[in-house]
């Protein structure tokens, strides 16, 4: 650093980076930050789907700011996307290549990287069995490399041991969906949580994490607005009413519901005999949750759960949205599956303002729900419909024998799965389970095993690629082009506004030189060379099925976002995916929690976000004024709990769990959670809860029981 | 968006609502102006009350209240601060500025911030010269909530009506008049508050000033024994040590200037003079090293009316340790905000002054070490005085002040009483060497000068938890 003596004594005071000027597209503001183009995107962090621009000044991403074109977003973006372009200009990028060579990550081309990858993929399977090589995806990659992806791993490289991060997340929306109505897909729309008149929101808290959607429920003011959470979170305190219900006791809460609404006849009989089936033992099973009962197990009071019953019982419209209080549970495909019979008892779906709404969690974690290979076939088939394997193998021109008889095992299953023998081979693409996957030693032990560990990421070192054998660096987002599709089924165009660092690729330029070296490139992806040519064949494989998208074209998209199937809500006509194309009530009993606290893990673990971070922080940790804002992890506790340990705020504590041990978090005490229970985020790598998180997860969906695991906590230091 | 600025002038007014979570405003407000992600002109903080399930927390925005009685434009050296007669935006000119960073302490709500990058202070301007545009300012236009509006007010009304401008966590709008009409629902719980008052940490300790102040009252009492010693007819060989405070007071004066961002533009601090008590500071201990130079030159060369001469500089040094104490009698910070300054200040001045004159060999007189022991133990009543008012306060940053000493910095006030005690009282009545005295008093003193400058708690808004506060 050259010594600037004009500062120094002040007759420089950097009036040239802090200058500020006009320019038409952003009107007065500072000069560094006026670009000479806008690109137009959609924003790369949440499900909500924003439209956003990107600023570009000499190649580099400078500015963001929403899209006021977009119909999502409305011309406001959350923290997070008005700083999105930090992400672009991170030190940390990955930017080449890099193999493992006598322990130490170096730099290699990319036909060494490849070439290497695949051959060790070979081998692995040749000696182990096809199965034996996992992938592990994620919810962040654009539709069109998710449907490359998915074809890549199942007919390329003949494994169907794939899943993807988005079974930490809303596997369990999936699940309950199918359950309920024979097929995944959120059957309402943002507008509709402006059109109902109750809406109710369970372990949702999108002040914090959908923060843009909060705007769709200040417009409607006949509205009655219901949060049902443990903990008094943001969304809570501006909820008419709040349920401080016990942890998990959701499904107690809405079986309870379902028992008013039978009792108190607030049910629509001729929709439930109409478009359902199972009403009768439903209402059987449902009989024993009494108001009584319900309250004793969900620790509200009767009042509160009548008035609540009452209330979405006689709405016109009854909106029910949800996130991961409701997915994160080894019930929780179940309780998605309560929240549809609520739904489908009143009659709430399918019409304006009715919704059973699963408000999903990354920005296209619907596009592989959907185009991906992973859980289900491209376009929500099953793999034992033979009628869908023949179109598939069809389209494909693929012998239907290389379809996959069933799914693979899911995530938790693939580590699982290494630990043991079954899996020998990992490749994990945009997700860092480092941070993410619960009861880290089983993780850390599982990559231990591996024979060869690939990771592909936009981002060098995570604590994920350290662990790599081989480092694939990628493009992310605003260096690449293909489509999201946010939670209200609305797919909407991403571009690419500057190109990636170094010699970092696109996935999906990525994966089709994957495809050319493993041999499948011509069969798989037959003149391929751009995101295009894979949402072509997507649409094709898409028509006629629930997730239409043969009516959407990149020239359409360009003129703005499109809903598929090219309309607000599903199921307006009744006509349901299930056999007979009627709904069906599930009979899903509540249970405890798997691992009750005690006399020494007395405290109950919640985790959750906050508002500045996204999952694990590989990105937010690179935007300065994110980091600024929340620099470093928590552990919220009441003061009742904290007064007998001789706590207070600020001290650092450990969490401790029959599975570990956090180390050092700061501690705050505050009545925003209950007594008998805390709250940690889970962003951090540094003091990472997943530590103490427990192995527990849902049979249907397999996704994590993430929150209420028992622990300790104790003061940093005192038992050493 | 209501601006009407042809009908009324007055002040433009930030109408906050508190139904914000997302922090869009900090970020928005940090692109707008280019700012460090450590500078944030626009904060969120937090408020927190009730018990759970009945738990509220609400978030304050808040940029600059561009009060009616703007106490950094009135602190302001320079005249860096203008309030727009139009609109009441307030203004600052980082041209004029030379980054003595005194609006920084005068402000209540910690508005200023001094970007050490660029030498000079940097606020919020509520996008002005957006508004001029007929735009949103940046935090306005990024809030899903609509939680900031901005409109014009009338001036009359508002004096009246300032009160809706305090709220849970921000400290009274009677500091300035802040315009800010913050809108908190009703019912708030009874022990709303900051959450934040857990974390209680120093303040920067300004070297360049802790070492000014003290050798500059230092001089101005050395210029006041050496001229009653001339006066009353004990002088003899008064002249070296007057050229050795001399000396002293020079250049703790030019040092002073490495204090500022831009010591170049060092000169501009007496532009102030009609509201400043830095721009009088500097003029009254520039005319006191001017009449003290002139005092020891006669002195030096024996000269007749030196008397008027010394009485001169002992008047104008007794002016500028006023103004210097007056400078940190703010009400944004409590702990400097009383008398017990100027006595810190006058103490320091009667305790070392007549030691020095002692030490470097000019006063036999007895009544200078009996002035000295009088000027420690002032010192020492007024440091124990200001520490048990501190204790006692009901007001929490007096408390968080008292906390500091009896915590993080307990071992430094220890020390600072303890030397009080050796260098005034002990050592010169045991008759020790007076330059042994002087050293220990001296070292105690800018001691005490540090702890006055790192153990001051600044009012502020409430912050958020986990964030360390704007620099």
């Amino acid at each position: 650093m050259s010594l600037n003596w004009k500062r120094l004594i002040g007759i420089d005071n950097l009036s040239g980076e802090y200058a500020f000027a006009r320019a038409e597209s952003t009107g007065y503001t500072s000069a560094k930050k006026i670009p000479e183009s806008w690109v137009k995107t959609t924003c790369g962090y949440c499900s909500v789907g924003c439209g956003i621009e990107i600023g570009v000044k000499q190649g580099r991403a400078v500015a963001c700011r929403p899209d006021s074109t977009h119909p999502v977003n409305r011309g406001k973006l959350c923290p997070k996307g008005l700083s999105e372009h930090y992400t672009i200009d991170a030190e940390n990028r990955a930017k080449h290549p890099l193999l493992r060579k006598n322990g130490i990550l170096t730099r290699v081309s990319w036909d060494e990287a490849i070439a290497t990858m695949v051959e060790k993929f070979r081998a692995t399977q040749e000696k182990h069995g096809p199965d034996s090589l996992g992938v592990l995806s994620t919810g962040q990659l654009v539709t069109e490399e998710f449907y490359t992806l998915g074809k890549l791993v199942q007919l390329g490289f003949g494994t169907k041991n794939y899943d993807g991060n988005t079974t930490l997340c809303m596997a369990s929306a999936v699940s309950g969906y199918k359950l309920s109505f024979g097929s995944d897909g959120p059957p309402g729309s943002y507008e509709d949580m402006e059109h109902a008149d109750v809406v109710l929101l369970i372990g949702a808290n999108i002040a914090e994490n959908h923060p843009i959607l909060c705007q769709y429920l200040d417009t409607n003011q006949e509205q009655t607005v219901i949060v049902a959470d443990p903990r008094v979170t943001k969304t809570a305190m501006i909820a008419d009413i709040h349920l401080p219900l016990k942890p998990r006791s959701d499904l107690a809460l809405l079986n309870g519901i379902a028992h008013l609404l039978i009792t108190l006849n607030l049910i629509d009989r001729e929709y439930i005999h109409a478009h359902t089936t199972g009403f009768e033992e439903f209402e059987k099973f449902v009989a024993e949750y009494t108001p009584e009962r319900t309250a004793l197990l969900t620790g509200l009071s009767e009042e509160q759960i009548v008035k609540t019953a009452v209330l979405y019982g006689k709405s016109k419209a009854g909106f029910i949205g949800w996130t991961m209080g409701v997915n994160h549970s080894t019930k929780g495909s179940e309780t998605v599956a309560a929240i549809c019979n609520l739904a489908l008892l009143t009659g709430n779906v399918g019409r304006a303002g009715a919704a059973p709404f699963s408000i999903t969690g990354q920005c296209n974690a619907m596009g592989t729900r959907e185009a991906g290979f992973a859980s289900g076939m491209p376009g929500y088939r099953k793999f034992d419909d033979p009628v869908a394997r023949a179109e598939l193998a069809a389209i494909w021109n693929v012998d239907e024998s290389r379809l996959p008889q069933k799914r693979g095992l899911a995530y938790p299953d693939i580590i699982e799965g290494a630990v043991g023998t079954k899996i020998r081979a990992l490749w994990v693409i945009a997700t860092n389970p480092m941070v993410s996957f619960p009861n880290q030693d089983v993780l850390r032990h599982a990559l231990s095993n591996l024979e060869f560990l690939a990771v592909q990421d936009g981002y060098h070192p995570t604590p994920t690629t350290e662990l790599a054998d081989l480092v694939l660096p990628a493009a992310i987002w605003g260096e690449k082009e293909g489509t999201y599709t946010n939670s209200e089924r609305r797919v909407s165009k991403v571009n690419k506004a500057v190109e990636p660092p170094a010699e970092s690729l696109s996935d999906f330029d990525i994966l089709l030189r994957i495809a050319a070296k493993l041999g499948c490139k011509e069969e798989l992806f037959p003149g391929w060379s751009c995101p295009e040519d894979a949402f072509n064949e997507w649409r094709r494989v898409s028509a006629g099925r629930l997730c239409d998208y043969s009516g959407i074209s990149y020239t359409d998209l360009a003129e703005g976002p499109v809903q598929w199937p090219r309309k607000p809500r599903l199921y307006s006509c009744g006509q349901f995916e299930h056999p007979g194309k009627k709904a069906k009530f599930i009979s899903a009993a509540w249970e405890p929690y798997p691992e009750q606290p005690n006399k020494d893990y007395p405290l109950v673990l919640n985790t959750g976000r906050t508002v500045e971070h996204w999952h694990t922080r590989t990105k937010t940790k690179e935007v300065p004024i994110l980091e600024r804002l929340s620099p470093v992890a928590w552990l919220e506790m009441n003061p009742r709990d904290a007064k007998p340990l001789g706590l207070r705020s600020h001290d650092r504590v450990d969490l401790v769990s029959r599975r570990g041990r956090v180390r050092g978090v700061e501690l705050r005490l505050t009545e925003i959670t209950a007594p008998g229970q805390v709250f940690m985020p889970f962003h951090y790598f540094e003091a990472n809860v997943n530590d103490v998180t427990q192995s527990a997860f849902d049979p249907i969906s397999r996704e994590p029981n993430y929150k209420q695991c028992a622990i300790r906590v104790e003061r940093t230091g005192a038992n050493v | 968006m209501d601006i009407d600025a042809d009908e009324h002038p007055g002040d433009s007014h930030a109408r906050l609502k508190t139904e914000m979570w997302g922090k869009c405003c900090v970020v928005a407000c940090n692109e707008q102006n280019g700012n460090p992600a450590g500078m944030n002109w626009r904060r969120v903080g937090e408020v927190e009350g009730g018990h759970y399930p009945n738990t509220q927390r609400h978030y304050l925005s808040m940029g600059c209240n561009h009060c009616l009685e703007p106490s950094c434009m009135i602190g302001c050296p320079t005249e860096a601060y203008t309030k727009d007669p139009q609109t009441g935006v307030v203004v600052h000119s980082a041209d004029t500025c030379i980054g003595c960073q005194y609006c920084t302490w005068n402000c209540s709500y910690g508005v200023p911030q001094y970007n050490p990058a660029r030498g000079v202070v940097g606020k919020c301007d509520l996008c002005h010269n957006r508004l001029a545009d007929g735009q949103a300012p940046a935090c306005a236009n990024a809030c899903p909530e609509q939680a900031i509006q901005i409109e014009i007010v009338d001036i009359a009304r508002w004096r009246a009506e300032h009160t809706g401008a305090n709220a849970p966590g921000l400290p009274s709008a009677d500091d300035s008049i802040s315009t800010t009409r913050v809108t908190l629902p009703a019912g708030l719980p009874p022990d709303m508050g900051r959450v934040d008052t857990q974390r209680i940490t120093t303040e920067l300790p300004h070297w360049p000033l802790v070492f000014m102040l003290v050798l500059t009252q230092l001089a101005v009492g050395a210029f006041t024994a050496l001229w009653m010693l001339d006066l009353f007819g004990f002088g003899a060989n008064l002249s070296i040590p007057a050229i050795a405070a001399l000396s002293l007071a020079g250049m703790s004066l030019g040092a002073s200037t490495l204090h500022l961002g831009r010591p170049i533009h060092a000169w501009r601090a007496v532009k102030g003079l009609r509201r400043s008590w830095l721009s009088r500071e500097v003029l009254t201990l520039s005319l006191f090293a001017g009449a003290a130079s002139a005092f020891a030159g006669m002195l030096f060369l024996d000269l007749p009316g030196r008397g008027f001469a010394g009485f001169i500089a002992a008047l104008c040094g007794a002016a500028g340790a006023f103004s210097s104490a007056r400078i940190y009698i703010v009400k944004a910070r409590p702990a400097w905000f009383s008398r017990y300054t100027i006595a810190e200040f006058f103490s320091t001045t009667l305790f070392l002054g007549p030691l020095f004159v002692q030490a470097t060999g000019a006063g036999t007189a007895g009544w200078l070490t009996w002035a000295s022991v009088a000027g420690g133990a002032a010192q020492f009543i007024t440091q124990s005085m200001k520490f048990l008012w501190m204790t006692r306060s009901e007001v929490f940053e007096l408390r968080a002040s008292s906390l500091l000493l009896t915590g993080l910095l307990k071992n430094h006030f220890l020390a600072r009483m303890a030397i009080l005690l050796g260098g005034g009282l002990i050592l010169p009545l045991a008759g020790a060497p007076a330059w042994a005295t002087l050293a220990l008093a001296l070292s105690g003193e800018w001691l005490g000068r540090w702890l006055f400058f790192v153990s001051v708690v600044p009012k502020n808004i409430a912050a958020a938890f986990t964030s360390g506060r704007a620099a």
